[in-house]
């Protein structure tokens, strides 16, 4: 129970400071849309068969594009003041501090997304509203395997220079059959139609992709942070 | 077609080759400068050292 | 002694690419259906054995130095993915010569060239973290999990991606397909060539290795000049 609370007091503690802020929310949901508009002068975009086949890959490159921003600030919030040492020194395990702050990034995250979707719809006229639970289990399976990754890595980046350049070149790689899988079924059920037999490839991909990389990431971020 | 084959796989051949002795070489080039590096970082602390 | 050994492997593996390139031209016949260009997979194919043979050891290595924390395990990881990524580059630009004589594209999104695509990217990555940390026991840790967090990641890629699209051939070799599909020559020419390029890796990857201890021993020379 006291790794939960652990866990829970840092969650608590990102999510209260960026929502004192809102810094990278408002740089993610504003880059989020620059991206939105950019793609709109990519093809044509009036023919609805188009932008039904391309709507999962546009909506998940937008979700990875703000998401980097909102990942990036994860660790990096914690170096003014020596902020990072005291957490490393504090009883808290390394692992608990790592899925404190992931379980912080995964919510900001969620809420872009959500905000996102929306005007996704509105701007490109698309009906995504049709499969909502099975759009909805993708997106929350999706998004724990960048959040996974993005802190993991962010840890990783933190004390670097170009940390900024570094992390969206490191995870995007790793995230691409997360990103894949995410796209595939989001573009089905987003034109309205069930995952069938093929497809449930990709479902097993996203849940086994979180199960392993979850893992790895709990195993080595005792060694990432302390050494 | 035939003749094209083995211009082709001449080029596929000579690419991967070429791919690898860049590499080599590449190897080589950092070697030796490695080398006079490490040379003149002794020379220099035990230019520094000699007088204590 | 490291002299002779590296003397050594370098002749055994130049005989024995001279030996493979000698069987490749004058005793096999030219395939049926692609003529001579074919002979480029025996160096393709053996490439790609090669490369993920080095990175799959470089992951290995990242695990034995978070474990043991020798650094030999950190020079010998760098050294693998650099020769890796030699040889991955080697498979690319084979591969797309065969693919612009058989497909007329240089160029396809398919299974396995994008997989070696997104690899190259990986451990390019890897390499690039490795420049962007200075303190040698901070970029020997963290390099350490990114190499086995890229290994992960290579490995679902290659399953993901060929999912999602093949153009590429079906594999052709005994291991995969339980044999009748390749003529025996041909087959253990691959193996042959397989061989011989292992070899070679490993003489480029002892070369980099004590290039590595060089550039140690410059960073340690270093900070004794300006303690100075």
């Amino acid at each position: 129970m006291r790794y939960a609370s652990q866990c829970w007091t840092i969650a608590t503690k990102d999510l209260r400071s960026e929502f004192r802020t809102k810094e990278s929310l408002n740089a993610a949901i504003a880059f989020a849309l620059v991206v939105l508009v950019l793609f709109s002068f990519t093809a044509d975009i009036t023919n609805p068969e188009l932008i039904y086949e391309m709507s999962g890959g546009l909506l998940w490159l937008v979700y990875a594009f703000a998401g980097t921003l909102v990942l990036n600030r994860s660790f990096a919030r914690e170096l003014p003041n020596d902020a990072l040492d005291v957490l490393i020194a504090s009883p808290a395990p390394g692992s608990a501090i790592f899925l404190g702050k992931a379980v912080a990034n995964y919510l900001l995250l969620l809420l872009i997304e959500l905000i996102c979707l929306p005007i996704f719809g509105i701007l490109y006229n698309v009906r995504w509203e049709r499969n909502i639970p099975w759009l909805v289990a993708v997106i929350l399976l999706a998004t724990w395997g960048m959040t996974v990754i993005g802190t993991a890595f962010s840890a990783l980046t933190v004390n670097l220079r170009l940390r900024e350049l570094m992390l969206p070149t490191l995870i995007y790689p790793m995230l691409i059959p997360a990103l894949m899988a995410a796209m595939r079924l989001s573009t089905v059920l987003i034109s309205g139609e069930a995952i069938t037999g093929n497809d449930w490839i990709w479902f097993r991909l996203l849940i086994g992709f979180d199960i392993i990389f979850t893992s790895l990431a709990l195993l080595l971020v005792e060694v990432i942070l302390v050494g | 077609m035939d003749n094209r084959n083995f211009t082709y796989m001449f080029y596929g051949f000579a690419a991967a080759w070429t791919i690898l002795a860049l590499y080599v070489v590449t190897l080589a080039l950092r070697e030796s400068r490695l080398k006079t590096l490490v040379d003149t970082l002794r020379h220099m602390i035990d230019d520094k050292e000699k007088p204590q | 002694m490291r002299q002779k050994i590296l003397i050594a492997l370098g002749l055994i593996s130049a005989a024995w690419l001279v030996r493979n390139l000698s069987v490749m031209f004058l005793q096999l016949p030219d395939e049926r259906d692609q003529d001579a260009i074919y002979r480029i997979l025996f160096f393709h194919v053996p490439s790609w054995f090669t490369c993920f043979t080095a990175y799959a050891l470089a992951g290995f290595a990242s695990i034995f130095y978070l474990v043991k924390k020798n650094t030999v395990y950190d020079t010998f990881a760098v050294s693998a993915v650099e020769v890796g990524l030699a040889f991955t580059l080697v498979g690319l630009a084979t591969g797309s010569i065969w693919a612009r004589i058989i497909w007329g594209i240089w160029w396809t999104w398919d299974a396995r060239l994008t997989w070696a695509l997104i690899t190259c990217i990986v451990y390019m990555g890897y390499l690039m973290l490795r420049n962007a940390i200075d303190d040698p026991t901070l970029r020997a840790k963290n390099s350490a999990v990114l190499c086995i967090f890229a290994f992960a990641s290579v490995v679902i890629t290659y399953k993901s991606i060929e999912w999602w699209r093949t153009q590429h051939p079906a594999p052709v070799l005994d291991f995969r397909t339980g044999g009748g599909n390749i003529d025996p020559a041909m087959q253990s020419m691959i193996y042959h060539n397989f061989g011989a390029l292992l070899l070679l890796a490993s003489l480029l990857v002892l070369v980099r290795m004590r290039q590595e201890d060089f550039l140690r021993q410059l960073e340690s020379l270093r900070r004794r000049a300006h303690a100075h």
